[in-house]
């Protein structure tokens, strides 16, 4: 067998695993996608149904008696923790990645670069700990009421503090853990931009900013745009430290951004026990439909991704 | 060259390395059945776990051929890894359910003491007083239709007290918990709008209150109402000296006959007393609200969960001989041990039903 060939074989694998776990996903899920129907995705009603009743037989489905499985409080979450997240991540992996490209001496470069890598590479389990020991005891009592005091009057940053677990919380430990990969990819390519390019702008008269901000930025938006999207990935399935610090909400919509949450990650973890009680099965294959939808919509940002960096070459091909 | 021959002498290195470790490995799973040791894992209910974490050292002291781990995971855990065979002792505060029962008929539910629950709360300036509730009270809390602890539901029930216009914090166990359901089963058993709605189990689907919060495990729960002022929680027995060192306030519970009492040794064992004779040969059964004018109404059986197939006759020997030793007066039903977690002995008619099942696990 000759490299090409072997190498073909290495990644047919990956793509037929990837197929695999997904039809796998949608056959097992599929007597819960047939009971719950389309008000799975726009109830907030996860109910497991009575445990110790007899089971009952609705559509042809055994279930538990007042079984009902809907999610939409957990997609809300899902994508509610993943948008603070980015809005706060992208602006300061910029911030970071252009003060390490640009701002520091070198010397100091390569220390800096290399804690933002190591940033990247703390297991998010460490990061929900903090954020359990430390983080959240702090929020809960000094942050939250402060913003309530002199940012209530926004929509969503006034009415009760609550506990310190919930959706900013969630939203801030993502940041946390994504800002790395922002900032690490962006810097990379904000050095091998070609010297040329700030000669250039140099000599026509720009600034330092004005250099950065109208000659580099541009020209690294392509990896701007495709280093959000593998942050947005992390960030929408992150497990362990959302579970730690989303406060577990169930069945209820958060009415402002301190309020507890979950995440469709963050509840397969924490009810997989729950629903293994279920002498029907419907409560693991309704889980799985949970899993199913998760990865429906990291598929939908990744396709979304590539769209926007088609559209984003075009252009670059244009203005060439 | 000189590279690529360096790294197969490191691939090399790293594989014999890795043979090395998986003979290791294969060796100390082989080991114990040659030198007659038998491992018991245990998982589950964390309100049992304080019990097995004094219970384990003293037994595996006494008897060098049994290694025991204990995890506390939660008796939703506990019931699930005892059917599945990943552990060999599953332990609950619920019993194993009648759909599950059939479908796994080879497990036993085996008590090995008596516990009770607490209702706590954290009420700034009030934890030093025993605030009376009721489970239609409760019941209102947890549904969201109580909402402050001034409201006139709870006036009502503890005249003078000074209650504060504060909002309540419910706080509910996330994973699947035998205290969810020995505090829903008193809250279904006591007040029929309950029943009909959430009814019991080790999860149910706890109404949306604002502000509401999960935790996890009776450790978590401690921890949640002792950051959260004007929370109100259900935590085991076997917490309750981490409760009064959080500071955390113990209520009284309106039991059966409409009285309210304290979770104490007297009313968890006058209880008991009530419920004992009523224990069917499979002691499958709620001993939540019982009658009687002392009588706790949130006690249960701490369940061991155990098949009664076991893959080897050691095994079964070793589990036998655990078991017998843990519900036996002079062994874990001793006097001391259950102080330190404020549990009640098995009565003897009940420890007689136990020893029953535990010479079925062969």
């Amino acid at each position: 067998m000759n490299f090409r060939r072997f190498t073909a074989l290495l990644a047919s694998v990956v793509a037929i695993v990837l197929v695999v776990i997904v039809v796998f996903l949608a056959a097992y899920a599929w007597p819960a996608v047939r009971l719950n129907g389309f008000h799975f995705l726009i109830d907030n009603s996860w109910n497991l149904g009575r445990q110790y009743g007899t089971p009952i037989t609705v559509h042809g489905q055994e279930i538990l008696p007042g079984a009902h499985y809907g999610i939409l409080f957990l997609i809300a979450g899902t994508l509610l923790s993943t948008a603070i997240a980015l809005a706060i991540a992208v602006p300061v992996g910029v911030g970071a990645a252009l003060f390490l490209a640009e701002g520091v001496p070198p010397i100091m470069r390569s220390w800096l670069s290399f804690f933002v890598e190591l940033l990247a590479a703390i297991p998010s389990v460490v990061f929900g700990l903090w954020g359990y020991v430390v983080v959240i005891p702090f929020l809960g009592h000094h942050l939250f009421p402060f913003m309530i005091k002199w940012l209530g009057f926004i929509p969503f940053f006034g009415g009760t503090p609550g506990s310190g677990y919930g959706l900013l919380t969630s939203g801030l430990v993502l940041t946390l853990m994504i800002v790395p990969l922002i900032t690490a990819t962006l810097r990379d390519a904000l050095v091998s931009q070609p010297a040329s390019l700030r000669e250039a702008a140099v000599a026509l008269g720009a600034s330092r900013f004005e250099t950065m901000w109208t000659v580099l930025m541009p020209a690294v938006r392509r990896v701007l745009i495709g280093s959000s999207i593998l942050a947005t990935g992390r960030a929408l399935g992150e497990t362990m430290a959302v579970l730690m610090v989303s406060g577990n909400a169930l069945n209820i919509l958060p009415n402002n951004i301190y309020q507890p949450i979950s995440t469709m990650a963050s509840f397969i973890v924490s009810q997989l026990d729950s629903a293994m009680q279920d002498p029907t099965g419907m409560a693991v294959r309704s889980l799985a439909e949970v899993a199913l939808v998760l990865c429906l919509i990291s598929i939908m940002v990744n396709g979304l991704a590539r769209v926007l960096l088609y559209y984003e070459g075009r252009q670059a091909a244009r203005i060439a | 060259m000189k590279m690529r021959i360096r790294g197969t002498i490191a691939a090399l290195a790293v594989a014999v390395a890795l043979m090395g470790l998986l003979t290791a490995c294969s060796q100390q799973q082989s080991g114990p059945s040659e030198s007659q040791a038998v491992s018991l894992n245990e998982t589950g209910s964390s309100l049992l776990y304080p019990l097995f974490n004094l219970w384990v050292p003293v037994y595996t002291q006494a008897n060098p051929g049994v290694k025991i781990t204990t995890q506390s995971t939660g008796s939703g855990t506990g019931i699930s890894q005892s059917i599945e065979g990943i552990v060999q002792i599953g332990a609950s505060d619920a019993y194993i359910s009648d759909a599950q029962m059939k479908q796994h008929p080879e497990m036993l539910n085996i008590p090995l003491a008596i516990s009770m629950q607490m209702v706590n709360y954290n009420l700034p300036g009030l934890n030093g007083q025993h605030l009376k509730l009721s489970g239609p009270v409760l019941a209102g809390i947890y549904e969201g239709k109580i909402r402050t602890w001034d409201d006139a539901a709870i006036r009502k029930l503890n005249p003078g007290v000074h209650l504060p216009h504060h909002a309540i914090v419910p706080v509910h166990r996330s994973d699947g918990s035998g205290d969810t359901f020995i505090f829903t089963q008193y809250l279904a058993f006591s007040t029929p709008a309950w029943a009909k709605s959430l009814n019991y189990g080790t999860t149910v689907s706890w109404p949306a209150v604002p502000g509401g919060l999960g935790a996890v495990g009776n450790p978590g729960m401690i921890t949640a109402a002792k950051d959260n002022p004007y929370s109100i929680a259900y935590i085991g027995s076997s917490y309750q000296d981490a409760i009064q060192k959080a500071g955390l306030g113990i209520a009284m519970i309106e039991n059966h006959d409409g009285n309210f009492v304290l979770p104490e040794a007297s009313t968890a064992g006058a209880a008991a007393a009530v419920m004992v004779p009523k224990t069917p040969k499979d002691q499958r059964i709620s001993l939540i609200f019982a009658p009687g004018h002392d009588s706790y109404p949130i006690i249960n059986y701490e369940y061991a969960l155990v098949s009664s197939k076991q893959p080897s006759a050691d095994m079964a020997a070793a589990l036998r001989k655990f078991f017998t030793w843990a519900i036996s007066q002079d062994g874990g039903n001793a006097p001391h041990f259950m102080e330190a977690v404020h549990f009640v002995p098995l009565p003897d008619a009940v420890a007689k039903l136990s020893a029953d099942q535990i010479s079925e696990i062969q």
